[in-house]
């Protein structure tokens, strides 16, 4: 589905991305992982648009979206949920989901969509007329996930989605991250969680320095020594 | 009408577009300290319009409008990738390197026996468009709040459709807006358009009300308290910055009121009330919530 | 032609030091409070008219008119901090800077109310006439200026880089939500900051006050424009870049002043000025494999 092939993104003269090359399969939840630095959220911003790689090669379904704008990746079908800045603050629930489908045109689909997201998120239901800014961190994210479905993407990207959230909260969140995934949609996630995420994808990558030095399936990443280490010897505080 | 009160409203009306200038920019996310350059340019090219050129009103209003917008353009494109600060100080030198050509430029010709037109840092003196044609004070008031009128009648729709739903996401996080599809740096690039425009309209009105302007008036006083009317009034609706005018040159600036130590109270009055509303007094929380009441 | 040179560019190294100080001060709020605080000149403003309150009642010196100036700029700060930044957090930057807008209008008219002519007198600090040096006019004051400004950039420097106040302040700056977590009280350091910039704000006032020997309430105008210009052109946020963006001030104005007059001179700053911003900016968005940021 999406094809990342010796991507180099600079800011000015430090490389973030020296030269990423890894690939997510159409249909599976494949996840990211990798210490604060690596380069993910990097990696995240270059496929999306918002960084303009230096060099290499980025391709959605044999569609070269490398360099392209940000609305234009969205045009492709592909949807950022980032990191942090979840949520427009002073737009109600309803119209933050209205952002989403911004490039939409179909009224009658927008408001299907609008009611399939209240059903699968029903407390953002609850809150459709709050202003965001004074959601909970957890309804933030959940609001921030369904903004990003409303463009009715083909791959959706998170970054970090169970930061700085509860437990409880983060186990709902990939509770939704599987559901989505069974209802056919295709998700790469940046994760720190590496627990959690075992639970739930399929395939592995770990990123360092701005490299990939891992790839494999989860009970590779169960054997593998660096990521036992580093992932999965004591859970991380944050 | 009394003719201090029409005085007093039409100078409202007229900072009230550079007052609204500054608050567009600030809609999507940039703060200008230069929007008296675009009144200065608005009321010089439409002063030249009528007073040297003898041209009709509405055409040397529509010229300074225009020439303002082409001005703001040319200090967006190159400027608009800035963020914060940034943006704010080339906005105020581009502002400043305005104001010392105008008091460079000399552009003076020879009417009924006399000099008129630029006259460098000495002024512009003679944009008696107003007085040759008998217009009376009100009506020119009414003229203005027409236009006024129009405009915020515009921004209004403006509001409520696809483009102003995309202003209010590049204005509330840029990132978000591009991740949501949104081309930012166009939606910017359109409304700089209109704010040089609004600036630029407001001091065409504005150079035919006083007959004389000069490069002094347009300098950073102007500009920051355009900015700062917008903060004032409220940053949820175009009514905001009118009421931020309305404030100051309206209740304080006329009525005489606390003479000699207003700004010691208003000065007090702006920064106590921006601790209780850091967005104004019509921000975006109050309209929500209003919007709610209505629904019900 | 070479001997102007050589004048020009002394006399501009010395008015630079002021503004290097300006900028300087500046900086550290900016540094710490990612706030720009507009009433940073008024202040000082406020501080000289105190000292020349001070001067015409009492018949007071030099030195103490200087001290009551600092203090007195001090003073304002600690009140322009507490009305205008300590009350507004979060997202509330450009309320706090136009807070500080309305709280210089307030500063200029309480200037007024408390010595309403245009202008007063100020003591000068050295009251000799300049010297040579290798056919270089030089003035006193100005050289003590110049010698304040190193002091002053070299204590700020220690301050800044060897003490545990300066660790504490440059994590502030870094990253404010992290200070905080390792348990540094950023409110403090924030308020410590500002008050230290008032009072560096408010000796660069006061030399320059002496040396031009009166005060006028536009002069809170002309130091916030300087310090702001001094500091864009430094590139923002560094104590060298604040002390290079103010010599270069200093230099190219006086240059301009020589050879094109006032109104080019300042055209030629505003020029320069507009530039560096400008170019700052081509760097992330012309050069095709740099990075772009929305």
């Amino acid at each position: 589905m999406l094809d990342v092939r010796d991507v180099v993104t600079a800011y000015g003269k430090i490389e973030a991305l020296k030269g990423v090359t890894l690939s997510v399969a159409e249909g599976r939840i494949t996840c990211l992982l990798g210490p604060n630095g690596a380069g993910k959220t990097t990696l995240m911003y270059s496929i999306a648009g918002i960084l303009k790689p230096r060099r290499g090669r980025i391709a959605l379904k044999d569609r070269e979206i490398t360099g392209r704008a940000p609305d234009q990746v969205v045009q492709a079908g592909v949807a950022l949920v980032p990191e942090n800045r979840l949520v427009f603050p002073q737009m109600s629930v309803r119209e933050n989901l209205t952002a989403g489908a911004y490039l939409r045109r179909d009224r009658a689909g927008i408001a299907a969509d609008m009611e399939r997201m209240f059903q699968r998120f029903p407390r953002l239901k609850e809150r459709e007329g709050q202003l965001a800014g004074t959601l909970s961190g957890g309804e933030q994210q959940m609001l921030s996930v369904a903004r990003a479905l409303m463009s009715r993407p083909r791959l959706l990207l998170m970054d970090e989605p169970s930061l700085g959230l509860a437990p409880l909260v983060v186990e709902e969140i990939f509770r939704i991250v599987t559901e989505l995934n069974r209802d056919g949609t295709t998700i790469f996630l940046v994760e720190q969680n590496a627990h959690m995420a075992l639970k739930v994808a399929h395939h592995f990558y770990l990123m360092e320095q701005g490299r990939v030095s891992f790839s494999g399936t989860p009970g590779e990443v169960e054997e593998a020594e660096v990521i036992q280490r580093a992932y999965l010897g004591s859970r991380r505080a944050d | 009408m009394e003719p201090h009160l029409v005085g007093v409203l039409t100078n409202i009306g007229m900072i009230a577009f550079v007052a609204l200038s500054a608050y567009l920019l600030l809609l999507v996310g940039e703060i200008s300290f230069g929007q008296q350059a675009f009144f200065g340019i608005g009321a010089y090219a439409a002063g030249i319009g009528t007073a040297v050129l003898d041209l009709p009103l509405g055409l040397a209003l529509a010229i300074g409008a225009i020439a303002a917008a082409i001005g703001q353009l040319a200090l967006a494109l190159p400027t608009f990738r800035l963020r914060g600060l940034y943006f704010a100080m080339a906005s105020l030198a581009f502002a400043e390197m305005m104001r010392i050509v105008l008091e460079l430029t000399q552009f003076q010709v020879e009417r009924d026996g006399e000099l008129v037109g630029p006259n460098g840092a000495e002024g512009f003196r003679g944009i008696r468009y107003i007085f040759e044609r008998g217009i009376e004070p009100a009506e020119f008031l009414l003229l203005v709040a027409a236009l006024l009128a129009a405009t915020l009648a515009l921004l209004a729709v403006l509001e409520r459709s696809r483009f102003g739903r995309r202003l209010r996401m590049v204005g509330e996080d840029e990132l978000l807006a591009a991740l949501s599809g949104i081309d930012v740096f166009r939606t910017k690039l359109a409304m700089a358009a209109a704010a040089g425009a609004l600036a630029g309209l407001g001091g065409g009105l504005y150079a035919h009300a006083s007959t004389y302007i000069e490069p002094r008036l347009f300098d950073v006083m102007l500009g920051v308290h355009s900015l700062a009317y917008g903060l004032i009034g409220g940053l949820g609706t175009a009514l905001g910055p009118l009421l931020g005018v309305g404030l100051d040159i309206g209740l304080l600036e006329s009525t005489q009121m606390f003479a000699g130590y207003r700004m010691i109270v208003f000065g007090g009055l702006v920064a106590v009330l921006l601790i209780w509303r850091p967005r104004g007094l019509l921000d975006e929380r109050l309209l929500h919530r209003l919007a709610r009441i209505g629904r019900r | 032609m070479a001997h102007d040179l050589a004048q020009n560019t002394v006399d501009g190294l010395m008015t630079g030091s002021a503004y290097a100080m300006l900028a300087l001060g500046f900086t550290l709020i900016f540094g710490v409070m990612r706030r720009l605080n507009l009433s940073y000149g008024p202040s000082i403003m406020i501080g000289a008219y105190l000292g020349t309150l001070v001067h015409l009642q009492f018949g007071m010196g030099a030195a103490v008119v200087a001290l009551v100036t600092v203090l007195g700029a001090v003073a304002a700060g600690f009140y322009v901090e507490r009305l205008c930044f300590a009350p507004m957090r979060g997202q509330a930057a450009t309320a706090s800077m136009v807070a500080s807008f309305a709280i210089w209008m307030q500063l200029e008219e309480l200037a007024t109310l408390l010595l309403p002519r245009h202008s007063y007198p100020f003591p000068a600090l050295i009251a000799r006439p300049p010297f040579e040096i290798a056919g270089i006019l030089i003035r006193a004051d100005r050289l003590l200026t110049l010698g304040a400004a190193i002091a002053a950039m070299l204590a700020l420097w220690l301050l800044v880089h060897r003490s545990r106040f300066g660790l504490a302040l440059r994590a502030t700056a870094r990253d404010r939500a992290t200070a905080r977590h390792l348990g540094i009280d950023v409110d403090r350091i924030g308020l410590i900051a500002f008050l230290g910039a008032s009072a560096l704000g408010g000796l660069a006032g006061m030399l320059v006050i002496a040396a031009d020997q009166q005060i006028t309430p536009m002069f809170g105008m002309w130091a916030t424009f300087k310090g702001l210009v001094a500091m864009m052109l430094g590139g923002l946020g560094s104590i060298p870049g604040a002390v290079i963006g103010g010599l270069l001030l200093g230099v190219v104005e006086a240059h301009g002043q020589w050879f094109f007059g006032p109104q080019l001179r300042d055209l030629l700053v505003y020029a320069l000025l507009f530039l560096c911003l400008v170019l700052r900016a081509g760097i992330g968005a012309g050069v095709p494999s740099a990075e772009r940021r929305i």
